[in-house]
């Protein structure tokens, strides 16, 4: 088969980082941005079976001084983990650990998270030397610039230039 | 009714004793509808968790993760905490926070999940109507093998305020 002529012009524009660019104290702002609505808090709860009714149901929710339902904080964790994903490990394999996870204030529906990383740390992998582990401090906020959620995670990184 | 007919009599902060490890009812099938679609809901844009193509292609003359897309360890782990959370997490007022979260193995499409859980600390609040407990869970696939570990910490309520409201 005979590659198409716009394949053959077509130039990639590859995503995400290596280990190379993970100078340590380094910031990554990442992008888009996501607001969370109630009926992904309601997808994400029911689908990971997670069943404290105070996620799925307003009435126990307000009755236990809510306003509306929490955000699952597991869907705040994983919403800050995946806008995280394209500057940090997009270029890696897979992750070896999250530490130090603290929740340290409640989301809303209709609440918009923004998620910043810091590299804390890197070093040459001890088994595949075509690859390095780093580990960053990923900090999520909501709209008004409140920390909601941070923790540290470290991931297999491919080197650039092994 | 009231509020604490919603939820099971025997998982308030009372109820956890250091050193009880629970074995939780239910597993559950990791299903491609679910793994990519949490993963896509959170922008994570790694595409060997939704790219089969490209998974068989990188395996070609190798053994990495046998041509599968591989699920996102973020679903993972709130798979395994979901599982775990109708023995406790039902009468929690807030998760705290998590550490020490490993995952040991790759998950696949197709894999069946188990959840198990430990008590490790439990610990007055600074409020008299709810107390801290910290537990570890573990993970395992359909193979009994062991593919996940975390800590969790959470403010639970007590049974002597909160099972007559």
């Amino acid at each position: 088969m005979e590659e198409p002529e716009f394949v053959k012009k077509a130039v990639l524009r590859p995503k995400g980082n290596r280990y190379e660019d993970f100078e340590p104290g380094r910031v990554f702002h990442h992008h888009w941005g996501r607001t969370i609505s109630q009926a992904e808090n309601a997808i994400f709860t029911t689908l990971t079976l997670h069943f404290n009714p105070q996620y799925t149901n307003v009435e126990f929710a307000k009755a236990m001084g809510h306003r509306d339902t929490p955000v699952n904080p597991l869907l705040v964790f994983n919403t800050i983990f995946g806008m995280s994903v394209e500057d940090l490990s997009e270029g890696g394999g897979p992750f070896l650990s999250v530490d130090e996870l603290i929740y340290h204030k409640p989301v809303y529906p209709g609440d918009t998270i923004f998620a910043k990383s810091t590299v804390v740390d890197r070093r040459p992998s001890g088994s595949n030397p075509k690859m390095g582990i780093a580990k960053w401090h990923t900090q999520g906020f909501n709209q008004h610039g409140e920390l909601v959620c941070d923790f540290k995670r470290s991931n297999l990184i491919n080197k650039r230039n092994p | 009714m009231k509020m604490s007919d919603y939820t099971a009599k025997d998982n308030y902060f009372e109820d956890f004793k250091v050193g009880e490890v629970i074995k939780h009812a239910r597993g559950k099938t990791m299903e491609p509808l679910e793994q990519v679609l949490i993963t896509n809901l959170v922008m994570n844009t790694a595409e060997g968790h939704f790219n089969e193509d490209l998974m068989a292609k990188r395996s070609e003359g190798s053994k990495f993760a046998g041509g599968k897309r591989v699920s996102f360890g973020g679903v993972n782990i709130s798979f395994f905490i979901g599982m775990a959370s109708q023995d406790t997490a039902e009468n929690c007022i807030a998760e705290l926070g998590m550490d020490k979260i490993k995952l040991m193995s790759p998950v696949f499409h197709g894999d069946t999940l188990y959840a198990y859980s430990e008590v490790l600390e439990s610990k007055p609040a600074d409020r008299e109507d709810a107390g801290i407990i910290r537990f570890k869970h573990y993970g395992t696939n359909q193979d009994g093998k062991q593919i996940f570990e975390g800590e969790r910490t959470v403010l639970m309520k007590r049974r002597s305020h909160w099972a007559d409201k």
